[in-house]
């Protein structure tokens, strides 16, 4: 193993990453993010870089099936844990009921926060099917988005929450 | 041991890792990445190693323990820690206070490890541990120890951690009949805050009252906690905050001035006085 003065540019190494169930053969220095391979070396880029610092939640993505902030993930840290960006996520039925309530619900204005919301949003139907207004606001609040107030983004995981459940009663 | 190796690196134990942070004094340990990335990512740090602790299964998980204590392992993320059934009575503080940090995507990254190593004054831990009566167990070059979570933070952004030491875990006492809890001024859902009060009730002892957010350290008065052990009136919770409010010494900036924040200090006591009397745990 060679070894680099300390003061070395950042060296990029191999980082083999499974994303959207696909094996992913990457290079990344230490201090590259998740975000930052997803964007510009996958071109996967439904994770916005909005504040790059854990704030904004534009940048959400699933590790390990869990939502996390790829801003705050290290690429060489996402060894061996799956991830699944909104790309991978789009054959849902879950996803895609939320996909038509924002649409049907003008649930976004610029669209910039949307692929974080619907990621979250995801999650959230997962673990409460029927969340009531104060359970989207509190799970969502780690999203923030600029345009809309809300009200349309909260109706619009309540209207995806109410079409799943009656696609699964009438499946029933 | 060889030459120091730059990169991630991935000790399986305890001892691996504190060796490695012995080898290379500019390494950094690296728990759930919520602060040291977004710090990273400012230029504000750039570490050339990091010792990535997620492999490490003795710092994972919350256990019960033989003497009935709770140990919360320094890689619990705070979303674990908001849901787990263990921390009953007057620990239900702690439970409390990772229910509001930050939001719930960062819940499910950061940790209490690397949360209170940060110690910055505002966050949600710092307090409650504090009131909780935990002890912080640390692993070093030089064995392993326990202190008092009182005497863990030192000064802003500083604690009793030595170089090459980690946090392994937060260790909470027997479980106690009493309530506990956890009360948080914020300016919007997510924020640090600008004042917090954790409160712990031992039905059979003492009363621990704990002021966040407003010094360089967790806020906190031996005469005060004797004075509600005896008395939880509300003149008597006045006289308390008082006597916290002489020892605070806050600071004015975004989140509020140090005048707004001394006003807290009474309103949030009593507030967390009550919920800890009825046991609610909200």
């Amino acid at each position: 193993m060679s070894v680099t003065a300390t003061t070395a540019k950042p060296v990029s190494t191999r980082v083999e990453l499974e994303i959207n169930g696909v094996a992913a053969d990457v290079r990344a220095g230490l201090s590259t993010t998740l975000l930052t391979v997803l964007r510009d070396e996958l071109h996967l880029t439904a994770a916005k870089r909005g504040c790059n610092q854990g704030v904004c939640g534009a940048c959400t993505v699933e590790i390990d099936g869990v939502p996390m902030r790829s801003c705050l993930s290290l690429a060489h840290g996402c060894v061996e844990r799956p991830v699944r960006t909104l790309e991978g996520l789009l054959e849902t039925p879950r996803m895609q009921a939320l996909q038509r309530a924002f649409a049907a619900s003008g649930a976004f204005q610029c669209g910039f926060c949307t692929p974080g919301m619907l990621v979250a949003a995801h999650a959230l139907l997962a673990a409460d099917p029927t969340p009531d207004d104060a359970a989207v606001r509190r799970e969502l609040s780690g999203n923030l988005c600029r345009c809309t107030g809300y009200a349309r983004i909260v109706a619009a995981v309540q209207d995806a929450a109410a079409a799943i459940n009656a696609s699964g009663e009438a499946a029933s | 041991m060889s030459a120091v190796q730059h990169g991630m690196l991935w000790p399986r134990t305890v001892d691996e890792a504190t060796a490695m942070l012995a080898d290379d004094p500019d390494a950094r340990p690296l728990a759930g990445g919520a602060t040291l990335v977004a710090m990273m990512n400012a230029r504000v740090l750039e570490p050339q190693t990091l010792v990535n602790l997620s492999r490490i299964d003795e710092l994972r998980g919350i256990r019960g323990e033989a003497d009935g204590g709770v140990r919360i392992g320094a890689f619990t993320r705070h979303a674990e820690t908001a849901a787990c059934a263990l921390m009953r009575g007057p620990a239900a503080v702690v439970r409390q206070a990772a229910s509001k940090i930050a939001n719930a995507t960062v819940r499910n990254m950061g940790t209490i490890g690397g949360s209170i190593s940060f110690a910055d004054p505002g966050l949600d831990y710092p307090p409650a541990i504090v009131a909780a009566g935990a002890s912080v167990e640390i692993a070093g070059p030089s064995g392993r120890r326990r202190i008092a979570a009182a005497d863990f933070f030192v000064d802003w952004y500083t604690t009793a951690l030595q170089p090459g030491e980690i946090v392994i875990a937060v260790l909470l006492g027997a479980p106690r009949m009493g309530g506990g809890a956890y009360v948080k001024h914020a300016r919007v859902a997510g924020d640090y805050a600008t004042a917090s009060a954790a409160v712990c009730i031992d039905a059979a002892g003492p009363v621990r009252a704990v002021i966040g957010s407003c010094g360089s350290t967790p806020v906190r008065d031996d005469d005060a906690d004797a004075l509600l052990s005896g008395d939880r009136s509300d003149a008597a919770i006045d006289r308390a905050a008082a006597l916290l409010e002489a020892r605070a010494d806050p600071l004015d900036d975004v989140r509020g001035s140090a005048e707004y924040r001394r006003l807290l200090i009474p309103r949030l006591l009593l507030r967390a006085v009550r919920r800890a009397e009825a046991g609610t745990d909200t």
